[in-house]
């Protein structure tokens, strides 16, 4: 009887246990989704609550969000403040992260091609179509440039790797400017569109004379080789830890504050800055009954994430600006 | 003379029949291309953990599984069978008996057909708009409801056609014994066209099992395994799509191997359906077997 008694309890408290720890979901960048799943890994084993990451594109999670139907939303392309008050969406950024150049070109290796702001526009504007181009090989002088035709390939779904991209185009190239702009999705002059940074680095590894612009966290997971950069200083810098680090230290934080934390990193000043470059955001529909849960997940990112952001190679944000994240949260009336 | 015009039908003939053959030959090739190389690519990576585990995220340490969309593949469809079967089959049973030749049986016959013909997606958004917005979370209940809508129209069309086929006869006499409408339906018209109505059933169940665009507004996808109805829950078939576009090899792998187990459960279904209209019963492809296996002992 008694062991009944003490089982049916153990049972109750494993129930009462099961029903404490909650899920949550969350949707968008796929810029950020390796990090997202790796914390939420992480997260799992430290608090047993669940994060759903799913990967679906900043467009995707921007609208999501907007609609309430996920927990949180995640972008790379910021919001400005009115658009946030549209939408009613709560926003901060949780890392920062670079975008390569990443290329198919039979007999070119890692690093070794070198490409220009000038260059990547042309290419995407479907001015310099071959990879012997006079262009090209302007810049690469000893490189064996074979005769075949370039794929450039950019995103089909609407997604903030593409805002920091052709944000990018826009400031180094006038022309870009003029005829394209830039925003998660735009008019595309050639190309073919792949579903996500997942989709344009499959098509980079097996469309032989493919190009495309990817997150680096999938140049660190998988085998394709990267383009070495001018920036606008006029050095040649290549995606390494040194030099993404270089170009986050150009953000203007305390002016970013004021705004929402909107603002337009790619193509900073500095010797040493990769040009192409931008933070990642976390955007919290506000009201949802979930907000908490949010929050208690970024709170833990903060305190413990940096760890995660290190080992797939995002640069972290400062910690005064992380402060200034979590003060924010208060001074919306949110608590958790 | 005679013999000229002979030889030329004979040729038109032979001409015909070539071509409709390689036509034949061209749908088959493609058909076992496909079967060939899922059950290739696929079989070689199946194991305990594919079934058991939930995915770890690439390039951490460890192998995981797709247990969360198998039990999520499971849960979503055969919700949407129990909702699309009942339906299905009495609305085939309004066209057939009592609707039959009034223009509102006729507008719902026309609504299944355009339904036939639908794109998935579309369903899968109109869907998400009736039962994921106003519920602010994507959930596993509103694929069911999405697939569950997908399957409705094949079901309807087969128990209308095999209900039809019924002989008349067999009705008036049923009547003429002074039986109700209600119980000549149930105890004989239902009774002769049970197997067709059965085949209709399992080709449109196996026909919702591969779709993935319904699914992708309203289950959405779960990285954990989940049995809450009302949160996002992951399928096979959404799985599959995010597997197969994505960078990583381990996913490409996992792609084929989760493609492998969804064709072999759609053909199993398909072969069973056959065999009920050719057999005419459940047992009939378990006799066939058995008769086979005697056989070759035999032999």
């Amino acid at each position: 009887m008694k062991l009944k008694q003490v089982l049916a309890l153990a049972v109750f408290a494993g129930s009462l246990q099961g029903a404490m720890a909650w899920t949550i979901t969350g949707a968008g960048s796929t810029f950020v989704a390796p990090l997202m799943q790796r914390l939420a890994l992480h997260f799992k084993q430290a608090t047993g609550n669940h994060v759903n990451y799913q990967s679906i594109g900043s467009g995707g999670g921007i609208l999501q969000a907007t609609k309430r139907t996920v927990d949180f939303g995640a972008s790379d392309a910021p919001l400005k403040p009115e658009e946030l008050k549209r939408r009613d969406l709560i926003q901060w950024p949780d890392a920062i992260g670079a975008v390569v150049m990443g290329y198919n070109i039979p007999g070119v290796g890692n690093y070794q091609l070198h490409l220009t702001g000038k260059q990547i526009c042309d290419i995407y504007m479907g001015k310099v179509r071959y990879w012997d181009d006079p262009e090209i090989k302007a810049t690469n002088p000893k490189l064996n440039l074979p005769h075949i035709p370039i794929t450039p390939v950019h995103r089909a779904d609407g997604s903030g790797t593409t805002w920091i991209f052709t944000n990018y185009l826009t400031k180094v190239c006038p022309a870009w400017a003029q005829k394209v702009g830039f925003d998660t999705s735009v008019a595309w002059p050639v190309g073919i569109g792949g579903k996500g940074n997942e989709g344009v680095a499959n098509y980079v590894m097996r469309v032989r004379g493919a190009i495309g612009y990817i997150e680096y966290a999938y140049f660190k997971q998988n085998h394709f080789n990267v383009a070495v950069l001018e920036n606008k200083a006029g050095w040649w810098v290549a995606p390494t830890m040194q030099t993404m680090i270089a170009a986050a230290k150009q953000a203007n934080w305390n002016e970013a504050m004021k705004h929402d934390f909107y603002m337009e990193l790619p193509n900073p000043p500095g010797k040493y800055s990769y040009p192409i470059e931008g933070p990642t955001f976390a955007l919290l529909p506000k009201g949802k009954n979930t907000n908490s849960y949010v929050l208690q997940f970024y709170t833990w990112v903060f305190n413990h994430g940096d760890a995660d952001l290190r080992a797939l190679d995002y640069i972290t944000l400062p910690d005064f600006v992380k402060k200034d994240i979590m003060a924010s949260w208060k001074k919306q009336g949110l608590s958790w | 003379m005679e013999n000229v015009r002979i030889k030329s039908r004979v040729l038109k003939s032979n001409v015909i029949m070539i071509l409709s053959t390689l036509a034949a030959l061209y749908g088959i090739v493609f058909l076992g291309w496909i079967l060939v190389s899922i059950i290739y690519h696929g079989y070689e990576y199946l194991n305990l953990d594919f079934f058991t585990k939930d995915p770890v995220p690439p390039g951490m340490p460890g192998v995981g599984g797709l247990r969360m969309a198998f039990i999520g593949q499971f849960i979503i469809t055969t919700i949407a069978a129990f909702i699309g079967t009942p339906i299905g089959i009495m609305a085939g049973i309004f066209l057939a008996e009592y609707g039959r030749g009034t223009w509102w049986a006729m507008f719902i016959r026309n609504l299944a057909d355009i339904v036939i013909s639908m794109p998935a997606i579309v369903i899968g958004a109109a869907v998400y708009v009736v039962l994921v917005a106003p519920l602010q979370s994507f959930n596993g209940l509103s694929g069911s409801v999405a697939l569950s809508i997908l399957s409705l129209p094949y079901i309807t069309v087969a128990t209308d056609e095999m209900l039809k086929l019924v002989p008349k006869e067999m009705r008036e006499a049923a009547y003429a014994l002074g039986a109700y409408k209600h119980y000549v339906i149930k105890k004989v018209t239902m009774r002769v066209a049970k197997t067709g109505i059965l085949t209709g059933v399992i080709l449109g169940l196996a026909r919702m099992a591969g779709e993935a665009a319904p699914l992708l507004f309203t289950s959405f996808n779960n990285d954990h395994t989940t049995f809450n109805l009302l949160k996002p829950m992951a399928t096979l078939t959404i799985t599959i799509f995010i597997y197969a576009t994505g960078p990583y090899h381990e996913w490409h792998e996992q792609a084929w191997a989760a493609g492998f187990v969804l064709t072999l459960g759609v053909l199993v279904a398909v072969i069973i359906a056959k065999y009920l209209v050719h057999g005419g019963s459940f047992t009939a492809p378990f006799m066939y077997v058995a008769r086979r296996i005697t056989k070759i002992n035999k032999g």
